[in-house]
C-alpha cells in the first residue's frame, strides 16, 4: 500500500515537470526572436583554464572579454576551468549549441584540441594563445611580460640591500625562465653584484607553496620579491614581513599599497579589440590566419609596467629608487619606440655556467626567446633542464 | 649557529603552516574517536577560511571572523552528524564527501567579488622581549599568531578530556563499543553529535587561520587539499591530541623544507617528500613493538549505531 | 508527544529504492532550481535548456558515456573493495600510474603497431595494480592504515608524473611546455563516429561490471568477500585470510583504475599532461559512483552515468546562462545530500508517537 502511494507520487511529481518543460519550451521561443534586420553580430566563445575569480592569467582574459562586450556588435558566452582534456568538447559546444562565430582559446594546453575543431570547423575563426601550431583558420596570440620584468630587475637592483633578491617561480618552463632571465638582467644592469634566488612551487594556483617559499627566500637573506602564481600571496607575504615586491598580472597594487613597487600588467583586450575588428570588417577570415602570429610587447601595448593602470612606478617609492627611476622610465620609452630601439635580451650575453649565448650586437630572436632554458648570470637556486 | 638558525626557521614556520592542520586534526579525532567518520574536512575547512574572511572584512573585527567561521564550520559538520547519527545511514563517506563538495562549490559561487581584496584588521600576534629573550623556543615562538598559542593549548586540554575525564571515557567508549557505553548510560548520540560538532568547529577555526592570519585574503579553493591531509595525520597521531602536535608539525617542517632545501635536492624530489615521510615514518614506528601496540582503529569508527538493534 | 526513528523490518524493494532516489533527485533539482531564481534564470526554463542539451541532444549523450567510462572502471572496482571495508581513497594515484605506463608503452616501448593497444591496456592495468597492491602490504607487513597510504600514494603518483613531464619525458615538440610527445597514431584508441567515445575503453569498462557481479555472486573470491564483509571474524573461523582477499580486491581495483588512466591518455589525450588534467577527481567521484551503487556493481553503470550527467549538464549551464563553474559542486553535494536522505527514509520510518512504542 505505500509503495503503491509512493510510486504514485514520485509519478505525480515526474508528470507535473515534464508538463512544465512543455510548457516552459513552449514559451521559450517568444523573446528570442528579432528582426530580420538585426545588425551582424559577432558571437565570441572564451575557453579559459582556471577560474575567473583568482588574480591571475584567466582573470586578465576575463577582464578583457567584458571590455570587448562593450562592442555593439559583439556578444560573448565563456566557460571557465575547462579541463585540458575537453578542448574540442567545450569549442564543439560553442559552436553547435550557443552558436559562435569566433572561439578564443587562451591557454597552451588547448593546442592540439583547438587544430582537431579547426578541423572539423573549418568555417569557424579561432585563435589560441601561447601556442605555436596554426591553421587557415587559427590564428595565435601572445602578450609577453620579459620587457616589463626587465624594468622591474632594475628597481629590484636598486632596492636590495642585501644583494639578494627572491623570485618564486610556477613551473620552470621557457616562459617562466625568460622572464627570470630578463629580470636577473635588469638586476645586474643597476647592482652588478646582486643575485636572484629561485624556488620553484610546482603549480600555478597554490597559496600555502607560495607562502612557504617565500619565506624560505627570506630567511635566505632575500628583501625584494617578485613571482609567477596566479594569487597576490607573495605580495601579501613579503609586506607582512616589510619588504617591497612587484605585481604579477593582475593589479596587486591594492593588495599592500605601501610595499608594492611597481609590476607587470597584461592587456589582453588590445589584442582581441583589434583582432575582432578586422574580423568584423572582412579583413581576416577562415581562410587567412595561417600566418597570424601575434606577439603583444610593451610597444604594441598588450603588456604594461606598473601594479595599477597609469601608474608605472608606485610614487611611495620612487624616491628611493633615485636615478634608477630615470633609467627605467628611459629603458620604457627606448622599448616602446615604434623601432623598438632597446630590448634586454642583446649581446653580449652569457649564461651562468660562463657559456656564451648570445654574440655582441645580437638579439635574441622570436625562438630562441620562445625556448629559452639557459639561466642568465646571477640566478641562484635549481633550474631543471639546464643546457 | 648556522644549524640553530636553520632550526628556528624551519620550527617556526611549522607552527606557521602545521597550525591549521592541527586545528583540523584535533577536530577529527575526536570525531572519529565517538566513532563518525567524516571526510568533509576540506569543505568545512573552505567554508570557514570564507566565512572568517568575510566577517572580518565587513566587520573589521578578526574574533567575529573566527566566531562566524566556527559557527559556519559547525553547521555543516551538524549536517554529517544528522546523516551519520540520526539517519543512521552506513555511507558516512558519501555524506562526508558531499560536504566537501558542496563547501567548495558554494564557497566558490559566494566567493566571487571577494577576491584580491585586502584585509585590514589581523589577529594579534604574541610577542615580548621577555619571550624573545629565551633561546631557541624565543624565536620560535615570538611574532606567531594568538591562534598558534591557542591551538597548542588546545591540544593539551583535548588530550587530557579524552585519556583523563570521565567524559573522555564516554567518548571513547562512543567509538569502541557503542553497545557497552549505552549500557553504562552513557547516551552516545549525544557524544557523537557533540564530537563531530567540535570536528566541524575546528576546522572551521582552521580555515579561518588561513584567511585571515596566515596570508588574509581570500581566493577560491585556498585550502589546497590540506583537509585531506588532515584526515592522513588523524591516523598518523594515533588518534591521539598530544601526537597530532608532532604530526601537524613534522608535516609543517617538511612542507617548508621542500622549499628551503632546493638549492641542494632537486625540486621534484623534494616536493614527493612530506608525503614519502609520512609513509616511511609510519613503517618506523611499526617497526618499534611499544607503538605497535597502539595501532588500534576505534572499533566502531565509521559505523552507525542503533539502540534497537542490540 | 514525540517522535522516534525506528528501523522499518521490510528489506525495501528495488521499486521503492528506485522511487525514493527519484524522488531525491527532483527534490534536490527544486533546491539547484531557487540558485538559478537567486540568479533571476527562471529554473523551469534553465531545466529545459540543460535536457535539451543534455539528454536531449546525441552531442549531449555521448560526451556523458565519454565521461562515464573512467568513472564506470574506477567505481565498479572500488566497490569491490569497499565491500571487505578496505578503504581505497587512491583510484586517482591508481589512475595516473596506469596513465604513465601506457604513456611509456606509446612512446618509448617498441612494440609492433597491432600490439600497442592491448599493451597500453595490459600497462595500465599492470601500474595501477601495483600502485593499489603496495597500500595492502603495508598493511598487512607493518599495519599501516590504509587512508593514509593510498592518500599519500595519490601525491606521490602526481609528482612523479610532473617530474616526468618537466624533466626526462619533456617532449622534443614542444617547444619546452612540460608535455610529452604526441603519441602515434597506432596508439590512439578508435572512437566512435563523430563522437569522443573511446569504445575499446568502454566494453572494457562493461566487461569489468560483469566480471565483478559474477565475482560477487559465483566466485570463491566473492564467497571470502561477503562473509568478510559480514565479520572478519566469521571470515578468520571459516579459514579465509583477510589480507589474502583485499590483495587480490585491490589487485581488481588498482587495476581497473590503471586502466581507465590508460583510457583517457590514450582515448582523450594521446600525450601525457598535468596530471590533474588528467585524473580530474575521477579518483574521488568513483568513491561516490560505487557507494551510491549500494554494493551492486551492475548500479555502477547507472552512477556513474548520473555523476557524468551532473558534469556536463554543469558544463552546458554554465556556458548558457554564464554561471559560474563552481555552480556544479553545489548540486553535486546537493544531490548527494538528498540520496543520502532518502536512502536514510527507506529504511527508517517516523512514528509519531507518545513515548514507549
Amino acid at each position: 500500500m505505500r509503495k503503491t502511494l509512493l510510486f504514485t507520487g514520485v509519478l505525480i511529481l515526474a508528470c507535473l515537470f515534464f508538463t512544465g518543460l512543455v510548457f516552459a519550451t513552449g514559451e521559450k521561443g517568444a523573446p528570442e526572436v528579432s528582426g530580420p534586420a538585426a545588425e551582424k553580430i559577432i558571437k565570441v566563445g572564451f575557453i579559459y583554464v582556471g577560474p575567473i575569480g583568482d588574480m591571475g592569467w584567466t582573470h586578465a582574459h576575463n577582464q578583457a572579454r567584458l571590455m570587448v562586450e562593450k562592442l555593439p556588435w559583439v556578444e560573448t558566452i565563456y566557460q571557465e576551468s575547462v579541463p585540458e582534456g575537453d578542448t574540442l568538447s567545450t569549442i564543439e559546444r560553442m559552436i553547435q549549441q550557443e552558436k559562435c562565430d569566433v572561439v578564443f582559446t587562451t591557454s597552451f594546453g588547448f593546442m592540439d584540441g583547438t587544430i582537431d575543431a579547426a578541423r572539423k570547423f573549418p568555417n569557424i575563426i579561432m585563435a589560441h594563445a601561447s601556442g605555436f601550431k596554426r591553421a587557415p583558420n587559427v590564428a595565435t596570440y601572445m602578450a609577453d611580460f620579459y620587457q616589463v620584468y626587465y624594468l622591474n630587475g632594475l628597481m629590484a637592483g636598486a632596492l636590495t640591500k642585501t644583494g639578494k633578491i627572491g623570485y618564486v617561480g610556477a613551473f620552470p618552463i621557457p616562459e617562466v625562465k625568460r622572464h627570470i632571465n630578463a629580470y636577473t638582467i635588469g638586476v645586474r644592469e643597476v647592482n652588478p653584484d646582486a643575485e636572484v634566488h629561485v624556488r620553484w612551487i610546482g603549480a600555478w594556483f597554490d597559496p600555502p607553496a607560495a607562502t612557504e617559499a617565500t619565506m624560505a627566500l627570506i630567511d635566505e637573506g632575500c628583501d625584494v620579491f617578485a613571482f609567477t602564481e596566479d594569487t597576490s600571496t607573495v605580495v601579501e607575504v613579503a609586506a607582512k614581513n616589510g619588504f617591497p615586491s612587484f605585481g604579477h598580472y593582475s593589479p596587486m597594487y591594492d593588495a599592500s599599497p605601501d610595499y608594492v613597487v611597481s609590476g607587470q600588467l597584461v592587456h589582453w583586450d588590445v589584442f582581441y579589440l583589434r583582432f575582432l575588428g578586422l574580423v568584423y570588417s572582412g579583413i581576416l577570415n577562415s581562410g587567412n590566419l595561417e600566418n597570424l602570429d601575434y606577439w603583444g610587447l610593451l610597444r604594441e601595448g598588450d603588456v604594461e609596467l606598473g601594479a595599477k593602470p597609469g601608474m608605472p612606478v608606485n610614487p611611495a617609492w620612487i624616491g628611493r629608487l633615485g636615478d634608477t627611476h630615470d633609467l627605467v622610465l628611459k629603458r620604457l620609452e627606448q622599448m616602446k619606440n615604434p623601432q623598438m630601439v632597446f630590448d634586454p635580451f642583446t649581446g653580449p650575453l652569457y649564461d651562468r655556467k660562463g657559456n656564451l649565448v648570445l654574440p655582441a650586437g645580437a638579439r635574441a630572436d622570436y625562438l630562441h626567446l620562445l625556448t629559452i632554458e639557459w639561466a642568465a648570470k646571477g640566478v641562484v637556486g635549481p633550474w631543471p633542464n639546464e643546457p | 649557529m648556522e644549524l640553530q638558525t636553520f632550526i628556528i626557521d624551519t620550527l617556526s614556520r611549522a607552527l606557521a603552516y602545521g597550525t591549521p592542520l592541527l586545528l583540523g586534526t584535533l577536530g577529527e579525532i575526536y570525531c572519529e574517536r565517538s566513532g563518525v567518520l567524516n571526510l568533509g574536512v576540506e569543505g568545512m575547512m573552505i567554508l570557514g577560511a570564507f566565512a572568517g574572511f568575510v566577517t572580518t572584512y565587513a566587520t573589521g573585527n578578526p574574533f567575529l571572523g573566527v566566531l562566524a567561521a566556527a559557527i559556519v564550520g559547525g553547521s555543516a559538520s551538524m549536517i554529517h552528524a544528522f546523516f551519520s547519527i540520526t539517519i543512521k545511514t552506513n555511507i558516512q563517506v558519501v555524506s562526508g564527501l558531499a560536504i566537501t563538495f558542496f563547501g567548495l562549490g558554494l564557497t566558490g559561487v559566494l566567493g566571487r567579488g571577494w577576491e584580491g581584496k585586502p584585509l585590514d584588521a589581523s589577529l594579534p600576534i604574541i610577542g615580548s622581549p621577555f619571550l624573545e629573550s629565551i633561546p631557541v623556543l624565543g624565536p620560535i615562538f615570538s611574532g606567531q599568531s594568538v591562534l598558534v598559542y591557542i591551538s597548542i593549548g588546545l591540544a593539551l586540554i583535548l588530550w587530557f578530556i579524552l585519556f583523563k575525564t570521565s567524559w573522555g571515557i564516554s567518548i571513547r567508549s562512543a567509538g569502541e563499543d557503542p553497545e557497552a557505553a549505552d549500557a553504562l548510560g552513557v547516551n552516545t548520540s549525544l557524544v557523537r553529535y557533540l564530537c563531530v560538532l567540535t570536528g566541524g568547529v575546528l576546522a572551521g577555526i582552521g580555515g579561518a587561520y588561513l584567511s585571515i592570519d596566515y596570508r588574509p585574503s581570500w581566493t577560491q579553493g585556498m585550502t589546497v587539499g590540506m583537509g585531506w591531509i588532515v584526515i592522513a595525520l588523524t591516523i598518523f597521531s594515533f588518534w591521539n591530541p598530544l601526537a597530532a602536535l608532532i604530526g601537524s608539525y613534522l608535516f609543517g617542517s617538511l612542507f617548508y623544507l621542500s622549499f628551503k632545501l632546493q638549492p641542494y635536492l632537486a625540486p621534484e624530489l623534494l616536493m614527493i617528500m612530506p608525503y614519502l615521510t609520512t609513509i616511511l615514518a609510519l613503517v618506523l614506528l611499526n617497526c618499534s613493538k611499544t607503538f605497535r601496540r597502539r595501532l588500534g582503529v576505534p572499533a566502531a569508527l565509521g559505523l552507525p549505531y542503533n539502540r534497537e538493534e542490540k | 508527544m514525540g517522535f522516534r526513528i525506528e528501523k522499518n523490518p521490510a528489506v525495501p524493494s528495488r521499486m521503492v529504492v528506485f522511487s525514493f532516489s527519484v524522488l531525491s533527485l527532483f527534490l534536490a533539482s527544486a533546491v539547484i532550481g531557487i540558485i538559478f531564481l537567486a540568479y533571476g534564470i527562471n529554473p523551469i526554463r534553465a531545466y529545459t535548456d540543460v535536457l535539451s542539451k543534455t539528454l536531449g541532444s546525441f552531442y549531449g549523450l555521448s560526451e556523458i558515456i565519454r565521461k562515464s567510462i573512467p568513472l564506470l572502471l574506477c567505481g565498479a572496482g572500488l566497490l569491490l573493495v569497499f565491500r571487505t571495508s578496505f578503504w581505497n581513497i587512491g583510484a586517482e594515484g591508481q589512475i595516473l600510474m596506469g596513465a604513465l605506463a601506457a604513456t611509456w608503452a606509446a612512446l618509448f616501448s617498441n612494440f609492433p603497431d597491432f600490439l600497442l593497444i592491448p599493451c597500453l591496456f595490459l600497462f595500465g592495468f599492470i601500474a595501477g595494480a601495483v600502485w593499489g597492491f603496495i597500500p595492502t602490504v603495508l598493511k598487512s607487513r607493518f599495519r599501516i592504515s590504509e587512508v593514509i597510504t593510498t592518500l599519500m600514494m595519490n601525491y606521490i603518483a602526481l609528482y612523479i608524473v610532473l617530474f616526468l613531464i618537466h624533466g626526462p619525458w619533456k617532449g622534443k615538440t614542444m617547444r619546452g611546455f612540460a608535455y610529452t610527445d604526441k603519441f602515434p597514431a597506432s596508439a590512439s584508441l578508435p572512437l566512435i563516429g563523430n563522437t569522443r567515445i573511446h569504445w575499446p575503453t568502454l566494453i572494457i569498462a562493461l566487461i569489468l561490471v560483469a566480471a565483478i557481479y559474477i565475482i560477487l555472486t559465483r566466485a570463491k573470491l566473492g564467497y571470502e568477500i561477503k562473509v568478510i564483509s559480514q565479520s572478519p571474524k566469521a571470515g578468520r573461523y571459516a579459514g579465509i585470510s583477510y589480507f589474502k582477499t583485499v590483495f587480490w580486491v585491490m589487485i581488481i581495483s588498482g587495476g581497473a583504475a590503471g586502466l581507465a588512466g590508460a583510457g583517457e591518455v590514450a582515448g582523450i589525450h594521446h600525450l601525457l599532461r598535468h596530471p590533474n588534467q588528467i585524473s580530474m577527481g575521477y579518483g574521488y567521484t568513483a568513491i561516490l559512483v560505487a557507494w551510491l551503487a549500494r554494493s551492486n556493481p551492475v548500479i555502477t553503470i547507472m552512477t556513474a552515468l548520473l555523476m557524468a550527467f551532473i558534469f556536463v549538464a554543469g558544463d552546458t549551464i554554465q556556458l548558457s546562462f554564464g554561471l559560474p563553474s563552481q555552480i556544479v559542486n553545489v548540486s553535486t553535494g546537493l544531490i548527494l545530500f538528498f540520496l543520502i536522505l532518502s536512502e536514510g527514509m527507506m529504511r527508517y520510518r517516523i512514528s509519531w508517537k507518545s513515548k514507549e512504542g
